[in-house]
């Protein structure tokens, strides 16, 4: 076996276990586990294409998985809309506010830009948590919203946990397909450029803010439509949950230490940050209250100094020298 | 018109404060071009410092500031040696390291949850000589540890002023904040000025844990109220501007006590964001910012 068909042959049954775990894993928590972590995979792919291609960092983006969540519920209970027609609208919504806020934020110092959305993030949460209503639209505030049971399809809502699963992993095929695509038309090189260098790229005639700001859209539609995915999923939903500094930092979180800017990087980190924080908040906090997130902060110490362009890149290089060691020793 | 006047004074006093608070984040990003996410945790610490100082020790909280202020200088002066440069030397060539904002996030988590292990989740309130005394100015009444903070905030920035003016240090520490390298090609040890820029934005934490500690619950998630408020109130005045932080920390304080009259703090809370956002639309680079942020 040569080298390529290897790696090939690797991949292509790597695919395959991804699309049949449904049918070996029947137990619904454990399915339900998955789910949340191609979830995180997908949010933290999103999250990338302007925190990594763009090179700023934004700490706000559970700010546009809260509008989804809301937009698309709000529709679907009061209008009687389906989520998933709710789902393209909440994405709109927010890649319109995405850009409102890109705009006076990205052409300065990328400092300014982590800050705002930081702010808009926290505001956002704070309006929510204090709206009980908006108009005829039942907010109920802190208690979050619930969507009624009604099993189907037009109402995005399954019995069981295998639907749910294939809906994310599509999402997050097409979220990884248009990282890949940008990263090789003009759209990429260009934000590419202009997070590394951005004076030579707008000496070199790029506008680089402009494609900053339709990278955040593109990013904050993205993020959007997990909300609404959020939302169908567990059927309940409170603005501690989807809204807020945690989840905006965990997404962040995993893309660097996954290895921000590359397309195995956020898949990368939720694969190995997830379990890793779920297993130890389990089974430390009861131990000693908050010592699976001073693991977590030392994790994160660690990584940014030994590997400042994250885990994928030993990683990458150890499935090379795997790939080489097994072609080298039966050739 | 005295509960506007009250509110006035109120909002000027405590605002003053959070304006100390995030004169030492806008110092330590002036000159490293680094936020520093831990920030509201070394405050965490002086307040924790200071407690325990009033507590075990019995000497009056300002009195404290003589512990606690050297204290947290060496505190932020080690991080800065320890944790940070590691990065920031590995990072040297890229104007703004993300990297180092990762890790200051690290320390955060890492301060907030030691904490946490060590002294528990509960709120501590110690009663010091000047908890809750007064003064009376005709219908007006001031809080004289609110009214102490106000006169630490001014003496402390003039100090810095006069500091980064006037000394050596102070003018090593501004020439490596315009250009590092220039910097570090005149002979200055730019990571020794980030070291004890560092030490100097920490140990301004020290003064704020005193100042608030006659008035303030201590608990191990107290920074990340004070974070949030303190990078509101430097993006509002321009990122590494003296006068934008007291003067945004100011507004940020005028605006909760004059809100507090109208509606309920959460509310008001809200109206810091709208401010904030606002501001960022008309100014983007905050009150004071500078012409090179554009």
């Amino acid at each position: 076996m040569t080298r390529d068909t290897l790696d090939r042959t690797l991949k292509i049954l790597a695919v395959l276990t991804v699309f049949t775990l449904p049918l070996w894993v029947t137990n619904p928590s454990y399915l339900q586990i998955l789910i949340l972590l191609f979830w995180y995979a997908y949010l933290t792919t999103s999250w990338n294409l302007v925190g990594g291609w763009a090179g700023v960092l934004p700490l706000g983006h559970s700010a546009y998985i809260g509008i989804g969540a809301y937009t698309s519920t709000i529709l679907a209970v009061n209008y009687g809309i389906s989520p998933w027609f709710g789902m393209i609208a909440g994405g709109v919504i927010a890649a319109i506010v995405g850009v409102i806020i890109g705009v006076p934020t990205l052409k300065l110092r990328g400092a300014y830009f982590a800050l705002s959305t930081m702010a808009f993030g926290e505001g956002l949460r704070v309006f929510v948590e204090n709206t009980d209503r908006l108009g005829s639209c039942v907010l109920n505030g802190p208690r979050g919203i619930c969507i009624p049971l009604s099993n189907s399809f037009w109402n995005f809502q399954f019995m069981d946990k295998a639907p749910y699963y294939y809906i994310i992993l599509i999402m997050l095929a097409i979220a990884l397909f248009i990282t890949w695509h940008m990263s090789r038309i003009r759209i990429g090189y260009y934000l590419n450029a202009g997070g590394e260098e951005p004076e030579a790229a707008q000496a070199l005639g790029v506008n680089v803010a402009k494609y900053k700001v339709i990278a955040m859209a593109i990013s904050c539609f993205m993020t959007a439509l997990a909300g609404t995915f959020y939302a169908q999923l567990a059927l309940y939903f409170y603005p501690k949950a989807i809204l807020g500094l945690d989840l905006s930092f965990e997404i962040a979180f995993i893309a660097l230490i996954g290895g921000r800017g590359t397309l195995a990087g956020p898949v990368l980190g939720a694969l190995i940050l997830r379990p890793v924080s779920e297993f130890s908040r389990i089974y430390l906090s009861s131990v000693l209250p908050g010592l699976h997130l001073v693991i977590y902060g030392l994790i994160l110490i660690l990584v940014m100094i030994f590997q400042p362009r994250g885990i994928q890149e030993p990683l990458t290089r150890f499935y090379k020298w795997f790939l080489d060691k097994v072609t080298v020793s039966r050739g | 018109m005295d509960t506007i006047l009250q509110g006035i004074v109120n909002g000027t006093l405590i605002g003053s404060i959070y304006g100390l608070a995030a004169l030492g984040l806008t110092l330590i990003f002036g000159v490293i071009k680094v936020i520093n996410f831990a920030h509201g945790s070394c405050l965490m610490v002086g307040m924790y410092a200071a407690y325990w100082a009033v507590k075990l020790l019995g000497i009056h909280p300002y009195l404290a500031m003589v512990i606690v202020v050297p204290a947290l200088f060496f505190f932020g002066y080690l991080m800065q040696d320890i944790v940070i440069k590691p990065v920031l030397k590995a990072q040297s060539d890229v104007r703004e390291p993300t990297e180092v904002i990762i890790v200051t996030t690290g320390v955060w988590y890492i301060l907030d949850n030691v904490t946490l292990m060590i002294f528990g989740a509960e709120y501590r309130v110690i009663q010091t000589s000047i908890s809750g005394k007064i003064f009376e100015l005709g219908d007006l009444i001031i809080s004289k540890p609110k009214f102490y903070g106000f006169i630490a905030t001014i003496v402390v920035s003039l100090a810095l002023v006069w500091f980064l003016k006037y000394t050596k240090m102070g003018k090593s520490i501004r020439a490596a904040s315009l250009d590092r390298e220039a910097a570090s090609l005149m002979g200055i040890n730019q990571y020794r000025v980030y070291n004890i820029a560092f030490g100097i934005g920490t140990a301004i934490m020290g003064v704020v844990g005193c100042a608030l500690i006659p008035f303030y619950y201590v608990f191990p998630t107290v920074g990340v109220i004070f974070d949030v408020k303190c990078f509101i109130i430097v993006v509002l005045g321009g990122l590494g501007s003296i006068p934008g932080a007291l003067i945004g920390g100011v507004i940020v304080g005028l605006i909760e006590s004059m809100g507090a009259q109208f509606m309920t703090s959460t509310w008001t809370e809200l109206i810091v964001y709208v401010v904030f956002l606002a501001v960022l639309f008309v100014k983007p680079a905050g009150l004071f910012g500078s012409k090179l942020d554009w």
